[in-house]
């Protein structure tokens, strides 16, 4: 383990159910959990949902490297927390001498840079319909695990709604709605209340490699 | 222990696509990384130089490799598997905080990017976003945990357009948490309507003995850690983003005049010129950017200053003039990506090029 004595100073003990930062919320501040447990939550609808539960020695918060930038998500302590609070001014003290934690902290860092560029490869193809196919071709990228069963083919369920998937695409969601719409009748998607089913999940990749620029 | 390999002249070490878990560093030759730029398509070729790390994210972050490593000049390659890098890293403490600055600022970058192309600015929802969060707690009785968002919403948007609604909130949340405690006590938010703007304040009834709610501004301080000439601040853009910019003017202006702090003076100088533009005052825009150029030239926000002013001069029909300042955007240091030189590029071509 780290050797983090002389970092008192950074400590930070959360009761049971403490918020430790909300959603929308700025931050500049990340954290690095010592003992107990974290609830990372997103109010969706009307529904809080739980992203993760993470524990020590795990890193959260660290989106604050962005300035100004609002929380994606909010922090409630499951139980007595203790962490350790780090922010971009001195992050660099915690990792001099601690090369776990700054490791634990390049993967990620790799994966959020993963992820922003996948986003930002959705958000520059001009054409609104492959905007939208593409945040089906990301989702399946990154949660192709849900769809489970070898005879699903081509065939992807996405547990996503309207206003999940003009998020991503960065478009506004009565946009959204029309252009699913049109998918819908050409049988290319079929929508339900709580979930999305791409038909056929090459087209998707042909129509959105037809649309990159080259 | 990491192996040394050598490359000839224009063989490729990796293409792109490759699930590689190698991390390389050049120690002789010359080593091109190539990719397609995301936007625009256009081929890049980054020089790797000798002692540099290449392969690092996609092999750290297992996922497939980004770019064609092509090797320019016959080459000695060291390769470390991501175990002998990270048992490498930790006697060398000084690499990883390296690249740590190096992904920071790349991640950064990447999420500027991202939110230059996003068409609602998420600054604009998370007011809004982080009021219906309180709202939320409170509707579902965890008491604590709205006072915590409702107060945090109140610290930075005292004079937003929800503050008077969520002050009230806060002190349901409040006295709901002393009288009942965390997740008791009959809904406080029962039937109410989802929050708008527009919507009527909740209905706590009298029978429940609730005293009229204080001003939001007295409930403001609470949980305060902003200085008071940053919520002064925030709460002059909070006017400006609901688009009361005499306001907004007005309270800026306040805080130009009156501040030591010169990040906030200079913050509030800026904004009083997007509050001008905003009121389509573009002469009164014009000289007022002018007079920050001449006496801050190296304030901060430098490239959206030129941006606006070129925007004043395009709206008042000066196309030479416009097209002189977005292209004095584009000249400026810098980071390349930052929004006004993408609005100027953007500018320059709508006014058919520099």
């Amino acid at each position: 383990m780290a050797d983090l004595a002389g970092f008192g100073r950074f400590a930070r003990t959360y009761q049971p159910g403490e918020i430790i930062f909300s959603e929308y919320e700025p931050g500049d501040s990340f954290y690095l959990i010592q003992a107990g447990r974290v609830r990372i939550t997103k109010i969706v609808g009307d529904i809080e949902k739980n992203i993760d539960i993470l524990s020590a020695p795990e890193i959260f918060g660290e989106m604050a490297i962005l300035e100004g930038a609002p929380r994606s998500a909010t922090a409630i302590s499951l139980e007595t927390v203790k962490v350790l609070e780090f922010n971009r001014a001195n992050f660099e003290i915690l990792m001099i001498g601690n090369p776990q934690i700054a490791l634990r902290l390049l993967k990620v860092f790799t994966k959020r840079i993963y992820d922003q560029k996948r986003r930002f490869m959705i958000l520059t193809l001009d054409d609104p319909q492959a905007k939208i196919a593409d945040v089906f071709l990301m989702l399946d990228e990154t949660q192709g695990s849900m769809n489970q069963g070898e005879e699903s083919g081509d065939r992807r369920e996405f547990k996503v709604t309207v206003d999940d998937v003009a998020h991503w695409a960065g478009m506004n969601t009565a946009e959204v709605q029309t252009l699913l719409g049109h998918f819908s009748n050409q049988r290319r998607v079929e929508l339900y209340a709580d979930r999305i089913v791409v038909k056929n999940i090459n087209d998707f990749i042909r129509f959105v490699n037809s649309k990159r620029k080259k | 222990m990491p192996k040394v390999g050598t490359y000839r002249a224009n063989s490729v070490i990796y293409f792109q696509g490759d699930q590689g878990d190698r991390i390389f560093v050049l120690q002789r030759g010359k080593v091109s990384l190539n990719y397609n730029d995301i936007e625009t398509g256009k081929l890049i070729r980054e020089i790797i130089q000798t002692g540099e790390f290449f392969g690092v994210k996609s092999a750290l972050g297992r996922y497939p490799r980004e770019e064609n490593a092509v090797v320019l000049e016959d080459a000695n390659v060291l390769a470390f598997t991501v175990p002998e890098f990270e048992a490498f890293s930790m006697s060398n403490t000084r690499i990883i905080i390296k690249m740590l600055k190096v992904f920071s600022n790349q991640l950064r970058h990447i999420h500027k990017q991202v939110e230059n192309l996003m068409e609602n600015p998420t600054a604009v929802n998370a007011e809004i976003g982080l009021y219906k969060t309180g709202e939320y707690y409170l509707r579902s009785r965890m008491y604590s945990q709205a006072r915590y968002v409702l107060g945090r919403y109140l610290t930075y948007y005292p004079a937003g357009k929800m503050a008077e609604q969520a002050g009230r909130y806060l002190e349901t949340a409040e006295a709901a948490l002393a009288r009942y405690g965390d997740g008791k006590g009959p809904a406080p938010l029962a039937g109410s309507q989802p929050a708008s703007p527009a919507s009527p304040p909740p209905g706590f009834s009298a029978e429940n003995g609730f005293s009229a709610p204080p001003p939001p501004a007295a409930r403001a301080s609470e949980g305060a850690s902003l200085s008071d000439v940053a919520k002064d601040y925030y709460n002059a853009v909070s006017l400006f983003s609901q688009e009361k910019y005499q306001e907004a003017f007005k309270s800026l202006k306040a805080i130009a005049d009156s501040s030591d702090d010169s990040e906030y003076t200079d913050k509030a100088q800026f904004d009083m010129g997007r509050c001008l533009f905003a009121l389509g005052q573009w002469d009164l825009a014009i000289k007022h950017f002018t007079g920050i150029v001449q006496s801050s030239p190296k304030h901060a926000d430098m490239s959206d200053i030129l941006y606006i002013m070129g925007q004043s001069w395009e709206k008042k029909g000066d196309k030479a003039k416009a097209k002189a300042f977005f292209s004095k955007v584009l000249s400026m240091p810098g980071d390349e990506d930052s929004s006004a030189r993408i609005k100027a590029k953007k500018a320059l071509n709508a006014l058919g090029g520099a």
